[in-house]
């Protein structure tokens, strides 16, 4: 910047020549990026015109043709009875996620860390990140063969004297299904942050702390949670950020038409009634109401992390 | 005094060590048995395996599940195909990031704060599922391998992940390149690619993976056989057949004949499905542990947010 800067006011023409053909490389260099952006990520916003259209499928998104509808298509969608049940699905899936899910990384990271032994410790860190590793495609099709009503769930509920039960069925365990699998699948690799912070912390504080006589629960009170506080924070806030995005991959894998009542998604609806439906204009407006609401929540995140940390999100 | 105090920490956490030690345990089997149980059932006995009767080690030993899956023609084509997309992915994500990220560390560059809002935006804020699909379709892209391969090749988190690592770099070597001679694109190869291997290791591997695993985009866009991936062909055996035996099983019109042959149908092929899931599986199964580190060093990059 400086080298720039300092020589602008009498910028021979050999330097303009310099900066010229600079820009020609990094612009080309910037190229298939920004191409690629531009079609994947930035033409579908301009897409969500048809949602004030009735789109015909193989029509533009502009054009003499276009059949103008306003805001139609978000009334009608406000007015149906999907909209109260797709939204609280949605925000309520999410909300159990974040409560349930959130702390059973912590807690892992911090039974891990009273772990002396090494290898031990390297051990059971590899297992937790297995699930990670597992497809949602496998470890859904596992979860259905083993909640099956003959499945190994099932067996060992009979075994301890319960009864078996199609739980894929049952519209009111849904979101323990899937709180259980979000848990499953990530709490290994979601501790890792933790654990590294956790390492990290100046191990003299433990040595002050103990030479004042405090005992195991107390360092752990007093020292490893206090100085774990910060990154707690800001993932908490980060995960605000995505309340409006429920799995809609695994939810897609793991529902039922039997369990549509409480496991039916924005993405999922969209996914169904759009594709499959082909309700281009109507679904498009649902999505453009999600992605307005996710942009909010995650600026809002991102700001209030910006302020907590200084740094943010970028 | 201070001989006493860590002998009395010692003695109240003997208790507290085992109680710790048997819950990370727990947590740990919660985590591996389900794979295991899917392993030791692939290769038990049919019989075992239909009487489900496996439940910590396999009973008899029987390969002809495997032989059934490895000779399927259509195994092999979504193997292929999953190959292929994970292959040319991981290599177009790593020059694309290389090639974005080096503009944006430049200082050279005109309107550096423009592009980088440029890939800022997409992160905020996404086009939707629909109008993302009709733009696909209208460039023909629908039932075609760039489906996959074209927004599979470039992720702004990437892109802003290495220009991090590239701001790392002292600026004294590209000055001092330059004076040699050297063009931007000269630099970028053999000054900034060579020094940042680990971030690109980093990069390659959670590509391979997120291929590997993923299914979605395919599910929209290839409806052809001969161009999906391995996670297709095991969402039709695991998921969807489950759901049309669900169907059958719940249906108005199932007679008990029917549900019955359902139930057969479920259970004769409880072990093929087991078996296609170590097929799909093995290779990430045996690799990670291996890679573990430039897993962590992802998730610790990434959160170092630029």
């Amino acid at each position: 910047m400086s080298t720039a800067v300092a020589n602008k006011p009498k910028m021979s023409s050999e330097k303009k020549k310099m900066l010229f053909k600079d820009n020609l490389e990094l612009y080309i260099l910037l190229l298939p990026a920004v191409i690629v952006m531009l079609v994947y990520c930035y033409a579908p916003m301009f897409g969500y015109l048809i949602a004030f259209q009735d789109y015909t499928p193989g029509a533009g998104f502009w054009g003499p043709n276009t059949k103008w509808v306003g805001f139609y298509h978000f009334l009608r969608f406000y007015d149906s009875i999907f909209f109260g049940r797709l939204m609280s699905n949605t925000l309520w899936l999410s909300f159990l996620n974040l409560i349930w899910g959130f702390w059973v990384p912590i807690v892992f990271a911090l039974l891990l860390n009273e772990v002396q032994h090494t290898g031990y410790k390297k051990c059971i860190q590899t297992a937790s990140y297995l699930p990670y590793f597992i497809s949602m495609v496998t470890a859904c099709g596992m979860l259905i063969s083993f909640i099956a009503t003959n499945g190994l769930i099932n067996r060992l509920i009979v075994a301890l004297g319960g009864t078996a039960q199609p739980w894929r069925n049952i519209p009111g365990k849904f979101a323990t299904i899937y709180v259980l699998m979000n848990i499953w699948k990530g709490f290994g690799f979601n501790s890792i942050l933790y654990i590294s912070v956790i390492t990290s912390i100046d191990s003299s504080l433990y040595e002050a702390a103990r030479l004042d006589g405090a005992n195991r629960m107390q360092q752990v009170f007093h020292i490893t949670i206090p100085s774990i506080i910060p990154t707690i924070a800001i993932m908490l806030i980060m995960a605000v950020g995505s309340l409006v995005n429920a799995n809609t991959d695994m939810i897609l894998l793991l529902y039922l038409p039997s369990t549509y009542e409480t496991a039916d998604v924005l993405g999922t609806y969209i996914y169904r009634e759009g594709l499959t439906g082909g309700k281009f204009s109507f679904t498009t407006a649902i999505g453009m109401i999600q992605s307005i609401i996710n942009f909010v929540l995650v600026f809002v995140a991102n700001t209030i992390s910006d302020v907590l940390t200084g740094a943010g999100l970028f | 005094m201070s001989r006493k105090n860590p002998n009395h920490i010692k003695n109240g956490s003997v208790a507290a060590d085992v109680v710790i030690y048997a819950i990370l345990l727990l947590l740990a089997l919660i985590c591996v048995y389900p794979m295991w149980y899917v392993i030791i059932m692939s290769i038990s006995e049919p019989i075992h395996a239909q009487t489900l009767d496996v439940y910590l080690l396999p009973k008899g030993l029987y390969w002809g599940s495997y032989k059934d899956t490895l000779s399927d023609a259509k195994v092999w084509t979504a193997y292929y195909n999953t190959i292929i997309y994970a292959g040319v992915c991981c290599i177009g994500m790593l020059i694309t990031c290389a090639m974005a990220a080096y503009p944006l560390t430049s200082p050279m560059l005109v309107g550096k704060k423009f592009w980088v809002i440029f890939i800022l935006i997409p992160m905020y804020f996404g086009g939707g599922l629909i109008p993302t699909y009709i733009i696909m379709s209208k460039l023909g892209m629908y039932n075609s391998r760039w489906a996959i391969i074209f927004p599979g090749i470039v992720s702004m988190w990437y892109i802003i992940l290495v220009r991090t690592y590239f701001a790392t770099i002292p600026e004294d070597l590209r000055e001092s390149a330059r004076i040699d001679g050297a063009n931007n694109f000269q630099i970028l190869w053999n000054v900034y690619v060579p020094t940042s291997k680990p971030i690109f290791a980093v990069i390659a591997i959670y590509t391979i993976v997120a291929q590997w695993n993923s299914w979605f985009a395919a599910s929209i866009y290839l409806t052809d056989e001969k161009l999906q991936p391995l996670q297709l062909y095991l969402r039709r055996l695991l998921i969807l057949q489950q759901n049309l035996a669900n169907q059958t099983q719940n249906g108005a019109g199932g007679t008990s004949d029917s549900e019955e042959l359902a139930q057969k149908m479920i259970l004769s092929a409880d072990q093929l499905k087991y078996t296609m899931i170590v097929v799909a599986t093995l290779p990430v199964m045996v690799v990670y542990p291996f890679l573990q580190k430039y897993f962590v060093k992802g998730v610790m990059v990434g959160s170092l947010k630029g």
